[in-house]
């Protein structure tokens, strides 16, 4: 196998960026057969439909960046979908009894935190594997969830839960700029001080990590919390886009969240989840959603379309990996 | 007192996860009496059957060190191709059978030509193979509207309905494959090739074991395994439901892993995942029993899911230190 190295050499660095380029040909086939889809209006709303999509990639990006990312054994948050609904059913739920909306954040704040801590209690201190814990997590919220709403649909009519979709500063809709802020918070955070570097050197190597004096243990813990506040915050999104909680949304959110997060590992040079790459491949996955949706094909095929760009893009990203 | 608390110490280690299990039956039993009766308890085990089966299936991948979103689609598959072998192409229960096994088998080798071939990750590679079964049961059934069959032959209906010797057909089977797996994953050079590739795949290769071979083999026989599973459900409705074998996809791997924890060197086993599925067939059995609401009891079985999980792991631990 080694010895094919040297013939592939020069290939791979196209290769590496085939998965843009089939997304760039996907996007321009949609473009050219929808003539809407380019205007800024279109394009404006793949933005706010991608919203809940980004903030959750964003808190998986930062657990895989501190968990490392093999997907089994290292860093992984299968829970954040589960912990958005948590935050918006608990927000619905205490709005529609007339609560004032600060002490309902307050609330779904605190149990969220209560799910972040415990991912993070049961994989650091009783050494549990991230994917089993959070996935075995994600049943239990999604099942305190359906106590708290009765599994049934609360609209939610708050004027600032409104303002999330409708307002706009600047021409620009409030909800877009908010999430960018978080976005470049956590970016800040992630890529430009120590803590981010630690979270960053902890999930590339534990072991050299640890022996530089880095509480690995502790970061993770750390992300597991951060994972979770995106969580919460997600669920003000989703309280926005579906103008209320409804039972269910945590499923597609979940499979989005993967699909988005591991592609944009594919955009990466170094072939890692970033941050970045997390955020621009929920764009792309939107795009592509509502892009299909615009050309009139079959919404039966929107799954077998997903599913072959993962297995495209993935395997592309693998013979890249291969011949470095 | 230190020898007190080190003895009990010590018990809780070695049967703590047969306490929390005997815990839960006395409660379920103290609860609702009807949880003790002997129909009840063969309720249990049939229930179990559909979910021991995909278990397994899933046991062998994950001693293969990867893991396998996709066996609800191998289900899935499973049921179709043995409905619609009977219903539009007329074929006897048996070629039926056989077909729903070879189509269960298609998913298997689908996610091994990704694997193996593709070298993407087990976990994406069947995410994927999941996003395409699903869309493809769609579009193969016009948005996922269930095909059922009225008229079919008794045989094919005593595979889910029928008994042998007072046993349910369906518990028969499941317990004929936990055997076979058995000898085949804890009895065999080639359970030891899989445990060893699991263990440590690049030691695996130094040591000649052809780790492409099996892996193909492992996804492949995990699928047909599935797709007897798809046989059962498909028998027990007379249809053939779409995307309907989701459902047991979190509870088989919650019983593998808890099976795993239960090992002294925390490896998938055989044995451990029967204990994990018959825990979860327990639990589940019984919150019916005690009558509560369905959200309630949803909620109570992951709580549950959770603990056991952590419970299971942190003996594990505490034994191996």
């Amino acid at each position: 196998m080694r010895g094919e190295v040297p013939s592939v050499l020069k290939i791979t660095d196209l290769v590496g960026y085939l998965p843009l380029v089939i997304f760039g040909l996907v996007l321009t086939y949609i473009s050219l057969h929808a003539p809407n889809f380019l205007t800024l209006q279109s394009l404006e709303l793949i933005v706010m439909q991608s919203l809940p999509v980004v903030l959750v990639c964003a808190g998986l990006a930062v657990v895989v960046m501190a968990g490392g990312d093999d997907v089994v054994s290292g860093g992984i948050d299968l829970s954040i979908p589960a912990t958005a609904v948590l935050s918006a059913g608990i927000t619905a739920q205490m709005l529609t009894s007339g609560m004032p909306l600060a002490l309902c954040a307050v609330v779904a704040l605190a149990a969220c935190i209560v799910v972040g801590l415990s991912n993070a209690v049961l994989i650091t201190k009783i050494g549990m594997t991230p994917l089993l814990t959070t996935l075995a997590m994600f049943v239990a919220v999604v099942g305190v969830n359906n106590v708290i709403t009765v599994s049934r649909r609360i609209n939610v009519d708050h004027s600032w839960i409104v303002a999330l979709r409708a307002q706009e500063i600047a021409g620009i809709p409030a909800g877009i700029l908010l999430v960018a802020l978080i976005v470049a918070i956590l970016f800040f955070a992630a890529h430009r001080t120590g803590w981010g570097l630690n979270l960053q050197a902890a999930g590339g190597s534990r072991d050299a990590a640890e022996i530089s004096g880095i509480d690995a243990n502790r970061l993770v813990a750390q992300s597991f919390v951060v994972a979770a506040f995106t969580g919460f915050l997600c669920g003000f999104f989703l309280l926005a886009r579906g103008s209320g909680s409804s039972p269910g949304v945590q499923d597609n959110l979940m499979l989005e969240m993967v699909l988005a997060t591991f592609l944009g590992a594919a955009f990466s040079p170094r072939r890692v989840v970033t941050l970045w790459g997390a955020v621009l491949g929920a764009l792309l996955v939107a795009a592509i959603s509502i892009g299909f949706k615009s050309i009139g094909v079959n919404v039966f095929w929107t799954g077998l379309i997903k599913g072959s760009l993962i297995v495209v893009v993935v395997a592309f990203s693998a013979l890249a990996q291969r011949g470095r | 007192m230190t020898t007190r608390a080190n003895t009990l110490r010590d018990v809780l280690l070695r049967f703590g996860f047969l306490i929390v299990f005997a815990a839960f039956f006395v409660l379920f039993a103290f609860w609702n009496p009807v949880f003790l009766q002997g129909g009840n308890l063969l309720n249990i085990v049939e229930g179990s059957a559909i979910l021991m089966i995909m278990a397994l299936g899933l046991t062998l991948i994950v001693a293969t060190g990867g893991i396998d979103l996709s066996i609800g689609i191998a289900l899935d598959f499973g049921a179709a191709f043995a409905v619609v072998a009977m219903s539009t192409y007329g074929l006897d229960w048996f070629s039926a059978a056989c077909a729903g096994v070879i189509g269960g088998s298609l998913v298997g080798i689908f996610n091994a030509i990704l694997v193996v071939g593709l070298r993407i990750s087990p976990f994406l590679a069947t995410l994927s193979t999941f996003f395409i079964g699903s869309s493809v049961q769609r579009i193969f059934t016009n948005g996922g509207g269930p095909i059922s069959y009225r008229r079919m032959p008794t045989e094919f209906r005593n595979i889910a309905q029928g008994d042998i010797l007072g046993v349910p057909t369906e518990a028969v089977i499941a317990a004929v494959l936990v055997v076979i797996y058995y000898l085949l994953l804890e009895r065999s050079i080639w359970g030891r090739r899989i445990h060893a590739m699991g263990m440590q795949r690049p030691a695996a290769i130094v040591a000649g074991i052809r780790v492409n071979r099996i892996l193909f083999g492992c996804f492949v026989f995990a699928a047909m395994t599935c797709a007897v599973g798809g046989l059962i459900a498909a028998a027990n409705i007379r249809m053939f439901t779409p995307l309907s074998g989701f459902s047991y996809l979190l509870d088989a791997i919650a019983a593998v892993f808890i099976g795993a924890a239960l090992h002294p060197r925390g490896r998938p086993n055989v044995l451990g995942t029967v204990a994990g599925v018959l825990f979860l067939g327990m639990v589940a059995n019984g919150l019916n029993l005690m009558g509560l609401n369905f959200n309630t009891k949803d909620a109570l079985q992951g709580i549950i899911l959770v603990s056991a999980l952590a419970f299971a792991v942190a003996q594990r631990r505490a034994r191996g230190s």
